[in-house]
């Protein structure tokens, strides 16, 4: 098969050549840069409104404060792509670190006296949220749930059950193994920060070009299509909902590691973050659509609104309306970009 | 029957998609009382010439009249100002698979509407079973529709817009997914309406079917009418088709790449290919031979081409190789909207879906370079018509979809190809092209199975033809055979 590429050689004689700026337009919106030219704006607006806002020390810090939405909408991305959603991520968000924390600290602490050793500890939360997120597989493959009802269920369970594993209380320090990666430096820069810049990164890698990625998308545009394609569907349903908690258990770590505590409440209203930012970076919620450079926009954009808000000193009840004005804005902007550029609709 | 007076008029007709022209200034007229076919190669134009008729996609310029509503076009849309003049049977096919026969068929239809839009259950399913009992079709009125197969959804998409009482009816492919006998029924209703006034635009690219139902012809290419309003008596399937193509097109005859001592590749032992069978099947596919399954919808031969590609469970017995692992097996499924292709994606990503294990490397990513080449090179050999490979399929006209699916089929260089409808909506010189390259894929040892309902495709192509009925193998045809010889045999089963 020595054939050369040609693309061009099947275009059609009605065409009058693609004009290289509708194609650029469109390729810009395709690989999810919709919204960078919004939040380079956001940026020079904030460095007029607050000077403390282009200043290094500002910039790594809303990094670091985006890397638990980043991981956690990553995971999300992964479901959504298939056409499915998983609620009970922003569970595991909590529960993960809870459990490790409660097996590493001593019973004094609060925890249950097994005192693992702490290189156990991100096993046993890592562990913890990949147990959950094969459970809502099983649940969504095997069992045939709608995953909205199946992971809801399991939001509040997973709720429910960091307060009976914690006995209602949060766990303080609960050890350098568990906290390092979500409060560690590295020549100034956050372990966190870095973390979230590699999973991206590989992640967003593994969905341009590897065919892990293309199934993804191929059973979320069309699962029959996939299926008569000869790609494993159900392994595919089952994996994305497996890695999706994966990565929130992460980012619940990172969190512990940022608060140093393994606090109750943790992660509570992180879900409806991350499925704003995915879709203000442009995945669609029907599936088939969406890539991991615009996910990292959307968390970017709602970590700098949040920065920016809070250094203009608005109060904080305006901070939360603000920021969901903001989201809509966003995602009709997102939107309309993705229409106007394929020409195809998609339900966001 | 009065034919002279137009009832629909169309002047100057323009319609851009992104960079692409797909109606060039194009005038259509249609008279009451006949029977219009619109034909045209793949690309063409026609499916967008009847959207543009019917408001499905607005025209961006251009006069429209439909008996006495009259406008503009301006790239507004205008579907509500003709809702009750034309109805319009489309390509792709638009049931609602949550909903029964009976809500697909009155979906906001006046006859079953009471007061505060409150709708009579009652009324509708026996309105319905009338309807089905009229076009003899054998389903419940409150089955849903998603469980029923692409013929029998077809002719209800059919029976919909014929019972909406318009004056104006298009129909876009609609036989594409129909049995023969199903066929038969369409064109008598078609002529009872026609006698009574109603008006066809039909589309189709089985020209004896246009020679069957149609009075006037009229020819599209790249966007253009090249030959307007022709009496079908003054033509011949050969004009039309070169016309339509712009150029000669010669109907290939079959060849014989068989050898009754290739090893087989393929082998199906005490097959039940549904729980109605009553019989085992014994088949098997051996290297360089051309197999057509055939027989009546129903019959099982689709449920067989399904367990020999591995995409269905049979009821019992099993499907082995004699070389022990089964072999690489290239599939095209046989309702292209359901399991053919992801709209979304572009042509490259559906075509190399089928192939993604060959395409990438030992960690799993794949290959840009490798599937760039690929891709275009079974995009060429299959004819694909796209703006570029990234084009998302669902903006590609039909029969370029079918060409999509048909190259992902390939992209793993099967050693089997199970093909069910391979060439539905194709135009007739891609076909030939397609049947070109399956036996070229024969003639350098592939084995290839094709369910078809189309004899003449049969023909061209299969050197033994198996007659399914039943669930069970009732004939077989091998060899050198005319196309009357293979009439015959079907029809002793039909
Ligand atoms: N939504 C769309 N976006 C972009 N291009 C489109 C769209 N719909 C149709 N086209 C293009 O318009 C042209 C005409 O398509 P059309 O569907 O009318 O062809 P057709 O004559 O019906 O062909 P077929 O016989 O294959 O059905 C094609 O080049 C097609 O790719
Ligand atoms: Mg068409």
């Amino acid at each position: 098969m020595s054939v050369q590429a040609d693309t061009t050689s099947n275009s059609n004689a009605q065409d009058t050549g693609p004009s290289k700026l509708s194609a650029f337009g469109s390729a810009f919106v395709a690989q999810g840069f919709t919204m960078f030219p919004v939040l380079l704006l956001l940026i020079i607006v904030g460095a007029f409104v607050a000077p403390a806002f282009l200043t290094s020390r500002n910039l790594i810090n809303i990094l670091e404060q985006v890397s638990v939405l980043g991981l956690t909408t990553i995971g999300l991305t992964f479901v959504v792509l298939i056409g499915r959603l998983d609620l009970s991520l922003e569970g595991v968000v909590g529960f993960a670190p809870m459990l490790a924390a409660v097996m590493l600290v001593p019973a004094a602490a609060g925890g249950y006296g097994v005192e693992l050793p702490g290189w156990m500890a991100l096993f046993v939360a890592l562990g913890a949220a990949g147990l959950i997120g094969l459970f809502n597989g099983f649940m969504v493959v095997k069992v045939g749930l709608n995953p909205f009802i199946s992971t809801l269920g399991l939001l509040v369970l997973l709720r429910g059950g960091v307060l009976i594993i914690s006995n209602g209380r949060s766990i303080y320090s609960p050890g350098e193994a568990l906290t390092y990666l979500g409060s560690a430096k590295i020549l100034g820069l956050p372990v966190a920060v870095i973390v979230f810049v590699v999973v991206a990164t590989i992640v967003g890698l593994v969905f341009q070009f590897h065919r892990y990625g293309r199934a993804l998308y191929a059973v979320g545009g069309n699962e029959e299509a996939a299926r008569a394609a000869g790609i494993n569907v159900d392994r595919v349903i089952w994996s994305a909902f497996f890695f999706a908690a994966l990565l929130s258990g992460l980012a619940g770590v990172l969190l512990t590691g940022r608060l140093d505590s393994a606090v109750t409440t943790q992660g509570q209203g992180i879900i409806f973050s991350a499925f704003a930012a995915a879709v203000i970076g442009g995945v669609s919620l029907g599936g088939g659509k969406g890539t991991i450079i615009g996910v990292v926009s959307g968390v970017l954009l709602i970590g700098v609104i949040n920065n920016l808000l809070t250094l203009a000193q608005v109060p904080s009840f305006y901070v939360q309306a603000s920021t969901g004005a903001v989201i809509i804005i966003a995602a009709v902007l997102t939107t309309v970009a993705s229409q106007r550029s394929s020409g195809v609709k998609t339900r966001t | 029957m009065e034919n002279s007076h137009p009832i629909v008029e169309m002047r100057n007709i323009t319609k851009t998609f992104g960079s692409t022209r797909a109606l060039r200034g194009v005038d259509f007229t249609v008279m009451r009382g006949e029977v219009h076919a619109l034909v045209g190669r793949n690309g063409a134009g026609k499916s967008t010439l009847v959207s543009a008729l019917s408001g499905f996609t607005s025209a961006d310029t251009g006069a429209i009249r439909i008996s006495d509503t009259r406008f503009e076009a301006t790239g507004q849309n205008y579907a509500a100002l003709i809702r009750d003049d034309i109805a319009h049977v489309q390509q792709t096919p638009r049931l609602f698979d949550h909903l029964t026969v009976a809500e697909n068929l009155f979906i906001e239809n006046p006859l079953i509407r009471k007061k505060f839009g409150v709708i009579s259950h009652k009324s509708m399913l026996a309105r319905a079973t009338a309807l089905l009992n009229e076009w003899n079709i054998d389903i419940r009125a409150n089955a849903h529709a998603g469980e029923l197969d692409a013929g029998t959804r077809q002719l209800l998409e059919i029976i919909k817009a014929l019972s909406r009482g318009v004056p104006v009816m298009i129909l876009d492919e609609p036989t594409a997914a129909l049995s023969n006998a199903e066929k038969r029924v369409l064109f008598e209703h078609v002529k009872t309406l026609k006698n009574a006034g109603i008006s066809f635009v039909y589309i189709s690219h089985h020209l004896d079917e246009v020679f069957e139902v149609a009075d006037i012809v009229t020819i599209m290419r790249d966007g253009q009418v090249v030959k307007a309003r022709e009496p079908v008596g003054t033509l011949d399937v050969e004009t039309i088709a070169n016309l339509m193509m712009g150029e000669e097109t010669v109907r290939s005859a079959r060849e014989d790449h068989t050898d009754k001592s290739a090893p087989i590749l393929l082998q199906a032992k005490g097959l039940r290919v549904n729980k109605f069978a009553t019989a085992d099947i014994d088949f098997e596919v051996r290297r360089g031979e051309i197999v057509a399954l055939a027989g009546p919808v129903g019959s099982g031969k689709e449920d067989l081409a399904m367990i020999l590609a591995g995409q269905k469970k049979p009821q019992s017995g099993q499907v082995t190789s004699p070389r022990g692992t089964l072999p690489t097996i290239g599939f095209v499924p046989t309702d292209r909207h359901a399991s053919g292709y992801v709209g979304i994606l572009g042509v490259r990503e559906n075509v190399s879906v089928g192939g993604l294990d060959i395409l990438s490397g030992p960690l799993g990513f794949i290959k840009g370079r490798k599937e760039a080449d690929l891709v275009a090179q079974l995009a060429r050999l299959t004819n694909v018509i796209s703006s570029s490979l990234e084009q998302p399929v669902s903006q590609l006209s039909g029969g370029n979809q079918q060409k999509v699916v048909f190259a992902r089929s390939l992209c793993r260089s099967p050693d089997v190809i199970v093909a069910l409808s391979p060439t539905r909506g194709v135009d007739v010189g891609a076909k030939e092209q397609l049947y070109a390259l399956l036996r070229d894929l024969a003639s350098k040892g592939l084995g290839v199975v094709v369910v078809s309902d189309e004899e003449d495709e049969i023909e061209q192509l299969a050197n033994r033809v198996t007659i399914v009925f039943g669930g069970k193998i009732v004939d077989e045809l091998v060899g050198d055979y005319s196309i009357k010889d293979l009439i015959l045999h079907m029809e002793g089963v039909a």
